[in-house]
């Protein structure tokens, strides 16, 4: 990590803004600071951006889903797939911005079970003190402390497709640990659930296996 | 190996058939909750309307080669939830009828209670409820606030609210756990109208199961008369929390049904639209079937054991429960990562089931509750071993 940590603090933003000001307000920061051509598609075709960041051109509105402190929409672009016209740098940058981001979101959640259980009890002690939960709040750190390790001082490139794809896998993971934690909180449209569905939602455009010819076409 | 004996593949086999008429419907009623009302004539529905209406109240039940089918039996009822579930476990959840109160009551309710409960349910398609979680006790239920207190000679009154109880905002009628004083004893089940004053039901929008409508109740000074309160010719030991554990531990397998036909769900989209597998990913399905086998024959273990009353039920159920939450979230992201980018936007059922997977987790206890009461079993013994 030594000598790279100078490179690393805009990527930290994607994560701090993430974890402190929610999904929205980190996405927008990103689509604004990478990408001169607008946010990039994923290898799908497929775009989720804050709604009103995208041109009216971007493609199809697939879903459009509230979260938190914004509104966020999922948009396939009405083009073939296929190459992309993004410049691979730019490419890189997005990928590792969004990977930092959806770590902060994780953070963000990690916060969100801590307070939510710290405020129930269980006969007279705090949920958040009974073992079984103190065990799988671990287990969720130290997932979360891998991946921090890995992007840590990360610079746009450094990381190749797998690894990223690898550590957003382990993301999602993680984030599904936590939701099992916060109760049925987790299953409600206007709570930290919906953050992670979108999340997850991001990890599927952005970093899902690519095949090709097997993406597109609803059976 | 367990195998289902002819009667119980009969209504595996209707099910089945039944059920391939639910996923043209299950995006719908995603969509819009309220749908099932459009829906009340599709075959499946009408059955669940009734199922679990026990014969001595239900002159009409379905009957399938020959032989009568009530779905008072756990094993034919997880084999029926699993193939339901498959189609669409939104749509089994959304249909009316009296499943978890229809326990608590055969089991609790004296004669003219029984009689009132299912006559109401059997006179038109009826939604019930079973209120038991709090918005600050989720898991220790035992802990609850909400009260249960005299009013006069013949009337109780309930004060308290309760939290993501499914179908209230639609039903007609259910049961509120509320406590007549202080400890686990002082629990106690009470049948309920949705008409009274003060009752109150809010829908909480959320991330899957979406036809189940789970809401937010609130009892504001709920007037009940007391012949309506369950289990008052039964010792006091058997009321209230012990009824409701026992209740549940025998809908809990077929809550593992339902997480299991959402993972099948998932497995079976990937075997009928991917065109290709690549060496890796057949391995890894086929995995995921054993896993799936796995998990049905503890199902039906667990069922068969409630069924005969085995004292291993509740911790074979607590088992299967646990697994089949897992397996639905690990076999709908499995399947998601078979579609490649964007699979969630380009094959909408899939993605919808991943949502609904998420739920099954928190139905009628967590998986660390579920890995609680099967450690209990353990080492009470219930759990032979041998
Ligand atoms: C789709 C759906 C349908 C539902 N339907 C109904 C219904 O019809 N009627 C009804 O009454 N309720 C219903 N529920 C509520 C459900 O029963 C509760 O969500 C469940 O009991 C968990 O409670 P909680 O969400 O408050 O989580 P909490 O109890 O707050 O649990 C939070 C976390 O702590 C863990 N935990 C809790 N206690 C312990 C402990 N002692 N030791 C170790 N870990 C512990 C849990 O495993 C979980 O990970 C439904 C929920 C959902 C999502």
């Amino acid at each position: 990590m030594t000598g790279r940590t100078a490179a690393a603090d805009a990527w930290i933003r994607y994560r701090r803004t993430a974890r402190q000001d929610g999904l929205v307000r980190a996405l927008t920061l990103l689509c604004e600071t990478v990408g001169d051509g607008g946010p990039p598609r994923g290898p799908g075709g497929h775009m989720v951006v804050p709604v009103g960041v995208a041109g009216a051109d971007a493609g199809d509105v697939v879903t459009t889903l509230t979260v938190e402190e914004g509104t966020v929409v999922a948009l396939r672009s009405r083009a073939e797939p296929g190459v992309s016209m993004t410049p691979r740098q730019e490419r890189a940058a997005w990928a590792l911005g969004l990977t930092c981001l959806r770590f902060g979101l994780s953070e963000r959640l990690l916060d969100a079970v801590l307070a939510h259980l710290g405020g129930r009890t269980v006969g007279d002690a705090k949920l958040l003190h009974q073992q079984m939960v103190k065990g799988g709040v671990a287990e969720a750190v130290i997932e979360q402390l891998e991946i921090e390790t890995m992007l840590a001082g990360a610079t746009p490139g450094d990381l190749d497709d797998d690894v990223l794809a690898g550590l957003n896998a382990q993301i999602t993971e993680t984030d599904r640990m936590l939701l099992r934690l916060l109760g049925a909180v987790s299953f409600l449209a206007d709570g930290p659930g919906q953050v992670a569905r979108v999340s997850e939602l991001i990890a599927d455009v952005h970093f899902g296996s690519a095949r090709a010819g097997e993406h597109g076409g609803a059976a | 190996m367990i195998e289902l004996d002819d009667r119980t593949r009969a209504i595996q086999r209707q099910a089945r058939a039944w059920a391939q008429e639910l996923k043209p419907l299950a995006l719908e009623l995603d969509q819009d909750p309220d749908a099932i009302h459009r829906h009340l004539d599709v075959a499946i529905v009408s059955y669940l309307t009734r199922m679990t209406v026990p014969p001595e109240f239900n002159p009409d039940p379905v009957v399938i080669d020959g032989r009568p089918f009530y779905g008072t039996g756990t094993l034919e009822r997880v084999v029926f939830a699993e193939e339901v579930a498959v189609g669409d476990a939104g749509m089994l959840l959304a249909a009316p009828g009296p499943v978890m109160s229809g326990v608590l009551v055969d089991a609790m309710g004296d004669e003219q209670q029984k009689k009132w409960f299912y006559s109401r349910i059997m006179e038109k398609p009826t939604w019930t409820f079973f209120a038991l979680t709090e918005p600050d006790r989720g898991s220790d239920a035992g802990a609850m606030n909400t009260t249960l207190t005299p009013d006069g000679d013949d009337h109780f009154v309930l004060r308290g609210a309760k939290r993501y109880i499914g179908n209230a905002a639609r039903a007609d009628l259910g049961i509120v756990f509320a406590r007549t004083r202080p400890g686990p004893l002082g629990v106690t089940a009470v049948l309920t109208e949705t008409s009274a004053a003060g009752f109150t039901a809010e829908p909480l929008e959320t991330i899957g199961l979406r036809g189940l409508r789970i809401t937010a109740v609130t009892l504001d000074d709920v007037r009940v008369p007391a012949g309506q309160v369950l289990g008052r010719h039964l010792r006091a030991t058997q009321r209230g929390m012990w009824s409701a554990v026992q209740g549940l531990n025998r809908l809990r397998p077929g809550v593992a049904a339902f997480g299991l036909g959402i993972a099948r769900a998932a497995y079976e989209y990937v075997l009928a639209n991917r065109r290709t597998l690549n060496t890796a990913e057949r391995h890894r399905l086929d995995r995921l079937g054993l896993r799936l086998t796995e998990l049905r024959q503890l199902i039906w273990r667990s069922a068969i054991a409630v069924d005969d009353n085995d004292p291993a039920a509740g911790s074979l159920a607590s088992a299967a429960k646990a697994r089949a939450s897992r397996l639905a979230e690990e076999a709908t992201l499995e399947a998601l990562g078979c579609f490649g980018p964007g699979a969630r936007l380009d094959h909408p059922l899939l993605d919808k089931l991943a949502r609904d997977a998420r739920g099954v987790e928190f139905m009628e206890g967590t998986g660390n509750i579920q890995k609680l009461n099967l450690f209990t079993g353990l080492v009470q013994g219930h759990l032979r071993r041998d």
